[in-house]
């Protein structure tokens, strides 16, 4: 991290605020990237629990993760005391005489941060906001725990009142398999580059266009995005193909994949340039606006119940096979083209009801186990969520 | 723009069309678990003839006799006009209505209006509606459309709408209707339009349907 300017007394109040705000964003980031480096660990126990002989690769992923966490927990010690210094987690500065009108943004308990603390008194949010949060808190957790200790649910489930979904005792936990053969894991194989990864996957998959750019570039192509899907007056214009394959890839950020009328995927690599996948998400392809990335949530069922499918995905390829993770997350992208037209391979129907959710949906789930051999993997199942069988 | 599906309530043989129709129509899309209710539309339609100039010349050939102009719910700024001879389609700002009103060159012969309930279901979007004679309020037909919120492409989105025909289809031939559903079909590439949903698509069906509507009307009358 670039050496902290401290805002000291000289520095006018604009200043002063922009680089608040901007510590505030860093510390939101920092917090962000132990969250799922505590996911990650938490996968890598998971997997070397179900699967003795990954355990090495785990214990490495874990030890990895930690180191990596340690730094994030630092980084975030050293922003917390800029912002204390700078009188943000205090709110000391609010009366200050010579401020120009501004204040510092404000960290409140409940943890909002708000940018004028006036507003929020007026806005009287304090107490709706605490609730709020709690009650997203208690969501990320249940999810989390959902996922990770499933076999909890019985006792916890049934005594907790606040969640309202319920599980039948006897479901087993979609990430708990018994492949009858481990995927080859060869810890000296090279890892592919991004760029062959790329033209193996247009190969494979033609009719979805593959482009790439950085977090920024992509920013603004999400919002472009929201501007031409309003501007109704114009027929669509052609899928801009902004491919990066010429260019250099050390810093790509950013993979989107579009399947004419029917998706448009973002994946995220973090470091930027590296071939790790760290997060994914799909979207209608006439969705815009700064929503659309790779941790966003789309606004329709279908899109939304895929991307969290796709979630699971993704754990189980990086946990199975850190290498090729991104190969066959991609490929299983791209299997989701006939998304609107193929069949549930147990109910021979496209649109069936989901009694528990209230909505009609396609098949959203696509297995994604992968078998020992690594090629044939065409992923070509696809089931509704209430046929999909629990091993997949 | 997403992608739409219009039907119209064909009764049996022999039944009249009645108001009871349309809440039964109503009931049935509300019997569907997770549907609610989302307010109110309102489209309207209004069949223009062309009024020549100079009543002893004859009329010119290229110009159109008859133009539909339309007024669509979820479009209150524009103005859609449809030539059915020449497939042609034309959208327009909602004040041409103004010019044509002061240019007197078409004048509306009869007025359409539809009006019903909306409901949201998951991705989908329903609108039940009456098909209303202006002025007397008479009831020609009840209208459904059916809208599909993820999916533009018409191509891309053909099964999912097939399939959901069939399931609203079923729904009420299951709750003993005097009659059926029946999609309006339209060859879009004859009026020039493309794979990719637009306003102009849903003014063909709309033009399509009515005459449907109509000559249905007109039978079992």
């Amino acid at each position: 991290m670039e050496p902290q300017q401290l805002a000291g007394s000289g520095d006018a109040p604009p200043k002063q605020v922009a680089q608040a705000m901007d510590r505030l964003g860093r510390a939101a980031r920092l917090i962000a990237e132990i969250r799922l480096g505590a996911d990650r660990i938490l996968e890598a126990l998971l997997v070397s629990n179900e699967n003795p002989r990954l355990s090495e690769k785990a214990a490495e992923l874990t030890l990895g993760e930690e180191d990596a966490m340690r730094r994030h927990f630092l980084d975030l010690r050293t922003v917390g005391k800029q912002l204390e210094d700078s009188g943000v987690l205090s709110g000391a500065l609010r009366s200050r005489g010579n401020s120009w009108g501004l204040h510092m943004p404000l960290v409140c308990p409940d943890g909002a941060v708000v940018a004028y603390a006036w507003k929020r008194q007026l806005a009287g949010q304090a107490g709706a906001s605490a609730v709020d949060r709690a009650r997203l808190a208690l969501k990320a957790f249940s999810d989390q725990k959902r996922r990770f200790f499933p076999q909890l649910e019985d006792d916890q489930l049934n005594r907790s009142n606040n969640d309202t979904i319920k599980f039948p005792p006897t479901k087993r936990p979609r990430l708990s398999h018994r492949p009858t053969q481990s995927p080859n894991i060869d810890s000296t194989e090279q890892k592919p580059m991004l760029a062959d990864i790329l033209k193996s996957i247009q190969t494979e998959a033609p009719g979805v266009t593959i482009s790439t750019c950085q977090r920024l570039e992509w920013s603004k192509r999400a919002e472009s995005l929201a501007s031409t899907m309003n501007d109704s007056s114009l027929e669509q214009p052609k899928e801009q193909i902004l491919s990066n394959l010429s260019g250099s890839f050390n810093e790509v950020a950013v993979i989107e994949l579009v399947a004419s009328g029917v998706f448009r995927v973002l994946v995220s690599l973090h470091p930027a340039g590296s071939t790790d996948p760290d997060a994914v998400a799909f979207f209608s392809p006439n969705e815009g606006g700064s929503y659309l990335h790779s941790r966003g949530m789309s606004v329709h069922h279908v899109f939304k119940h895929v991307t969290e499918y796709a979630d699971k995905a993704l754990q189980y390829f990086q946990s199975s096979d850190p290498n090729k993770a991104l190969s066959h997350l991609l490929s299983w992208i791209c299997s989701h083209q006939s998304l609107f037209t193929k069949n549930c391979s147990k109910c021979s129907k496209l649109l069936a009801m989901d009694k528990s959710l209230a909505l009609l949906l396609p098949p959203v789930h696509r297995p994604y186990l992968l078998n020992s051999k690594d090629h044939d993997q065409d992923f070509a199942t696809a089931y509704h969520i209430g046929c999909s069988s629990y091993d997949v | 723009m997403t992608v739409k599906w219009l039907m119209h309530f064909q009764p049996n043989q022999g039944t009249t069309l009645t108001s009871q129709v349309m809440a039964e129509a109503c009931a049935v899309a509300e019997s569907f678990p997770g549907v609610s209710r989302d307010g109110r539309w309102r489209s309207s339609m209004t069949f223009y003839r062309a009024v020549p100039r100079d009543q002893s010349l004859p009329a010119p050939s290229d110009l159109p006799r008859d133009l539909i102009g339309i007024s669509l719910h979820d479009l209150p700024n524009e103005y859609l006009f449809v030539m059915r001879s020449q497939r042609l389609i034309l959208r327009a700002h909602s004040s041409v209505q103004t010019v044509m009103d002061k240019l007197q060159s078409y004048k509306g012969r009869f007025f359409i209006n539809f009006e019903g309930l909306q409901y949201k279901w998951g991705d989908f979007k329903l609108r039940i509606g009456k098909c209303l004679y202006n002025p007397n309020e008479a009831l020609r037909g009840i209208v459904m459309e059916v809208e599909y919120l993820p999916l533009s492409s018409i191509d891309k989105s053909q099964r999912v709408m097939e399939e959901f025909y069939e399931i609203w289809r079923e729904a009420v031939a299951s709750k003993l209707l005097a009659g059926q559903f029946i999609n309006t079909e339209v060859n879009f590439v004859e009026y020039g339009l493309g794979d990719s949903y637009t306003p102009q698509h849903t003014a063909v069906l709309y033009g399509m349907c009515v005459v449907q509507v109509i000559a249905s009307s007109n039978k079992n009358q």
